[in-house]
């Protein structure tokens, strides 16, 4: 995989008045990965991907793709880009074919490619079935893949999807995560922005979280996650249930009041959080085993992407001050990967 | 029933534009009554200036509700169910029937609040004397309090009936146009001729009585057209056919709620090319294959503009089965005004029969180029279709003259089946050809300005539903209100005057150039010619620049 970049922003800023949508945004990527965009609703990612397409002015910064500077080189960008918006744009009254040889004429894509092109988009994206359906009769997840292929016809070489699972079901939301990593092996990149966490950490190389307008956390998921992780999800599974009052009692004992211990006696299991490295749980669980507890699991809850973005945004009964800054993460070594030095 | 009522009229009422309708709507009564009003120490005892002003106030009441009317009952249950609210609407305890009338009372309750706000100006006229309160005051309110709740029920029907807010208000207009001038039609051909005193006649009378303006004729004072009527049988004549027609429009809209709406299948997209050997045969052959709806289109060719093809494929009539149908009808009916002008009134000559189908011409350009054309960009922004037109490299300039080329192309070809009419007439009377040349002339610039003064007022709204009611309203206001200050010609208005005002009409420009009675005396062209050509280089200056600034980053 060559490691050229094909985005880059630099203090993207974009002001509403008093209202700053996006704040100094800095974020790149390299040819055929893809890149997940979350935060919570409003947070600055369609405005952000609003500028990087053309369609809003940024008040501040630059953003470049493929060396085209987004908001100034337009006619580029929009050969370069394939924006799939979070709405579908329909026409009344069109055969998908139709709606689908109408973009592909605005592209100037030649007359005699252009019937193989919508062929093998529609083929690539499982659609070809709806081509002589009516664009307004097709359900949500139909509408997606018309999008989709929409937007591939002009062969960009970076799409940006806005929320492309959304309304999908889990068959179709497979087989769009099937199309999308398809796409980024042929060396498409890719920014897609998505609620659904599980479904982007799945996909996604790199992950960037926004929250009100300013950049939270930019790396891959792993260095995200090594990140945020300020305390740490422990399980103790007991072997009766007789023990677990004086497991709890142990491990209040030795990490305070900080640890927020639940216990179910039912299942004679006990959760508790701790920021204790690994000799520090050693310890912890020698000191369980001399009290006569007798474990028979002793693990951590590895993080997803979900607790990592509530981590960073706050959301987790966490301060939003607790959130780590772009700048934590940076200093954090990253081989090999994307985002090092944003 | 009340809370749908509620929530319709305040929907109305707290709107920016329903203030301007009001404040406008009261400002150009008190202008109207204020012209006339004694400023001399003079008393009119004939109540002749009450009588010119009452003529003016009543025909433009008359206008004014049938043009706002429909615009609000139309689009009404069309947009619930676009928003996805019918389905909240029809889940709930309220009976279709009580929705239906929630919604009519509401629509009627705003034109009524339009129609109060006339009262001191209708006050006015009948202090100044020469007015009967009963006879004409108040069977003018009563046919148009009967006209707002037949309208009403009429938009209403439409609006169950439809799939898009523009195509509504397309559809409520023409069956209203139909309802108040289309059903004169009949009795108006056989007057005088053979016809008069046959069973037909009678029945052409019924359908007159549908329309609201024989009655209003009679009430402002305009009895002559009808010798022999009074205004009381004709108010009550049309009084039963609206009530009819109401009860007929509500009981079909409230058994359309009432019958699952949402109930409808997906379109199964199925194309001829995949049936069988038979049937694609037998299609190919009814439908001259060309004119096959199911067909499966070609590729866009390098030579034409993307947009113009995306447009007149998403568009019902602008497939070419839909047209050729469109074309076809206004052949047969302008060959049929011709052939009925001639031999059924025998009092017509070539003047009257020119008048008909200048009329006919210009109407059709009326109701046809706003839709054609008002939507043109506010459907994109609607439909959210822009974002994506944006995101293709089209250039502004492509993407308006695609759209343009769009509704131009079918108008023309709409005109275009009207012009064997005029051959037919010049075969008659060959010294007309300097007159037809005129009126063709006057008609392709006024089908150029009602095109881009629709997509160019159109372009300044983001519904579409506003942008059609717009649309229709501006080019009303010139191809009809206009004749308002020419019924008031001679007295309160001086000729000069009139002529001014009638400069930009191309219906006044065509029936002084045919030498119609009431307009020989006006010399509007080649005034007229040079009016409409200005409209329609600043509405397309207007459009090109709204498109730019809309392609613009924010």
């Amino acid at each position: 995989m060559s490691s050229e970049l094909v985005l880059s922003t630099s203090d993207l800023t974009k002001v509403y008045g008093t209202f700053t949508a996006l704040d100094g945004l800095s974020i790149s990527l390299e040819r055929g990965r893809i890149l997940g965009f979350i935060g919570p609703n409003g947070a600055g990612k369609t405005t952000t991907i609003k500028i990087l397409v053309g369609l809003v002015k940024a008040t501040r910064g630059n953003a470049s793709i493929c060396g085209a500077v987004c908001g100034q080189d337009t006619a580029r960008i929009k050969r370069l880009v394939g924006y799939m918006p979070d709405v579908f744009g329909s026409y009344d009254n069109m055969r998908v074919f139709e709606y689908l040889d109408f973009f592909g004429a605005a592209f100037g894509i030649p007359r005699r490619d252009r019937k193989r092109r919508i062929d093998a988009c529609l083929e690539l994206t499982g659609a070809a079935r709806m081509k002589d359906l009516f664009v307004e009769s097709l359900s949500h997840g139909m509408k997606q893949r018309v999008a989709l292929t929409r937007t591939l016809l002009h062969e960009p070489q970076m799409l940006i999807l806005d929320e492309p699972a959304n309304g999908l079901d889990p068959q179709a939301r497979v087989e769009m995560r099937q199309v999308l990593l398809e796409l980024a092996r042929r060396g498409t990149s890719l920014i897609v922005t998505s609620h659904i966490l599980p479904e982007l950490a799945r996909i996604c190389d790199t992950v960037a979280i926004i929250t009100g307008g300013k950049l939270r956390a930019f790396g891959s998921l792993d260095q995200i996650m090594r990140t945020v992780r300020h305390s740490r999800i422990l399980e103790v599974v007991l072997a009766d249930r007789a023990g677990v009052s004086q497991a709890a009692t142990v491990i209040a004992r030795e990490l305070g009041n900080q640890a927020a211990i639940s216990q179910s006696e039912a299942s004679a299991e006990l959760r508790f959080t701790t920021d204790r490295d690994d000799s520090g749980l050693s310890a912890l669980l020698a000191r369980l085993l001399d009290a006569g507890v007798r474990v028979a699991q002793f693990r951590e809850i590895p993080m997803d992407l979900e607790d990592a973005f509530l981590s960073v945004t706050g959301q987790s009964g966490a301060k939003p001050s607790d959130a780590p800054s772009v700048t934590q993460i940076a200093r954090e070594p990253q081989p090999g990967r994307v985002g090092a030095g944003a | 029933m009340i809370p749908i009522m509620a929530r319709e009229l305040t929907a109305m009422l707290r709107s920016w534009r329903a203030v301007a309708l009001q404040i406008g709507f009261l400002a150009c009564l008190g202008a109207l009554v204020l012209l006339r009003w004694p400023s001399e120490a003079r008393v009119d005892v004939g109540g002749v200036a009450s009588r010119q002003v009452f003529r003016i106030f009543g025909y433009g009441l008359l206008i004014g509700l049938m043009l706002v009317t429909p615009a609000f009952p139309a689009t009404t249950i069309v947009r619930e169910r676009l928003q996805g609210t019918l389905a909240l609407l029809l889940n709930s305890p309220i009976r279709p029937f009580s929705i239906v009338l929630g919604k009519l009372v509401g629509s009627v309750g705003f034109v009524l609040v339009l129609l109060v706000l006339s009262f001191p100006a209708a006050a006015a006229c009948f202090a100044m004397g020469g007015i009967g309160l009963t006879s004409q005051l108040g069977a003018l309110f009563l046919v148009l309090v009967v006209l707002a709740i037949e309208y009403a029920a009429v938009g209403l029907l439409v609006s169950s009936l439809v799939r898009s807010t523009d195509s509504a208000l397309r559809v409520t207009y023409a069956a209203i146009l139909a309802l108040a001038f289309g059903s004169l039609a009949p009795s108006v051909l056989m007057n005088g001729s053979g016809w008069a005193d046959s069973p037909f006649h009678a029945g052409a009378q019924l359908v007159g009585a549908l329309s609201p303006l024989p009655p209003a004729m009679f009430a402002v004072g305009d009895t002559g057209f009808l010798p022999g009527e009074s205004a009381g049988p004709l108010v009550l004549r049309f009084t039963i056919g609206a009530a009819i027609v109401s009860l007929l429009c509500i009981a079909i809209t409230t058994l359309r709620l009432s019958s699952r709406p949402m109930d409808r299948a997906r379109d199964a997209g199925r194309i001829t090319d995949d049936r069988s050997p038979r049937a694609r045969f037998v299609r190919r052959i009814l439908y001259l294959w060309f004119f096959d709806p199911q067909r499966r289109s070609g590729l866009i060719a390098p030579w034409q503009n993307p947009v113009m093809v995306k447009e007149q494929r998403c568009r019902p009539l602008g497939r070419a089965n839909w047209m050729m149908r469109l074309i076809g009808t206004y052949f047969v009916l302008s060959l049929l005004l011709v052939l009925g002008a001639t031999t059924l009134s025998q009092s017509a000559g070539v003047t009257g029969v020119l008048s008909a189908i200048a009329v006919m011409q210009v109407s059709l350009i009326v109701l046809l180029a706003p839709s054609l054309a008002s939507g043109l960009i506010s459907s994109e922004r609607e439909s959210k279709g822009w974002q994506l037109l944006q995101m293709t490299p089209l250039s502004a300039a492509t993407i308006v003259t695609g759209k343009l080329l769009s509704a131009l192309f079918p108008l023309a070809f709409v005109m275009l089946a009207t012009l064997p009419a005029y051959i037919a007439l010049l075969a008659l009377d060959p010294s007309q050809l300097r007159t037809a040349l005129s009126i063709q002339i006057t008609l392709i610039i006024f089908a150029f300005m009602a095109v881009l003064l629709s997509a160019g007022v159109g372009s300044l709204f983001r519904q579409t539903a506003g942008a059609t009611a717009v649309a229709y309203s501006v080019i009303a206001a010139i191809c009809v209100g206009t004749l308002f200050i020419w019924l008031g010609r001679d007295a309160p208005f001086t000729q000069q005057f009139v002529e001014r005002v009638l400069t930009p009409n191309p219906l006044a420009t065509m029936l002084s150039i045919i030498g119609t009675p009431g307009f020989a005396d006006y010399r509007l062209i080649p005034a007229n010619w040079y009016v409409m050509a200005a409209i329609t280089v600043s509405s397309g200056t207007l459009l090109l620049l709204q498109v730019a600034k809309l392609g613009r980053p924010r």
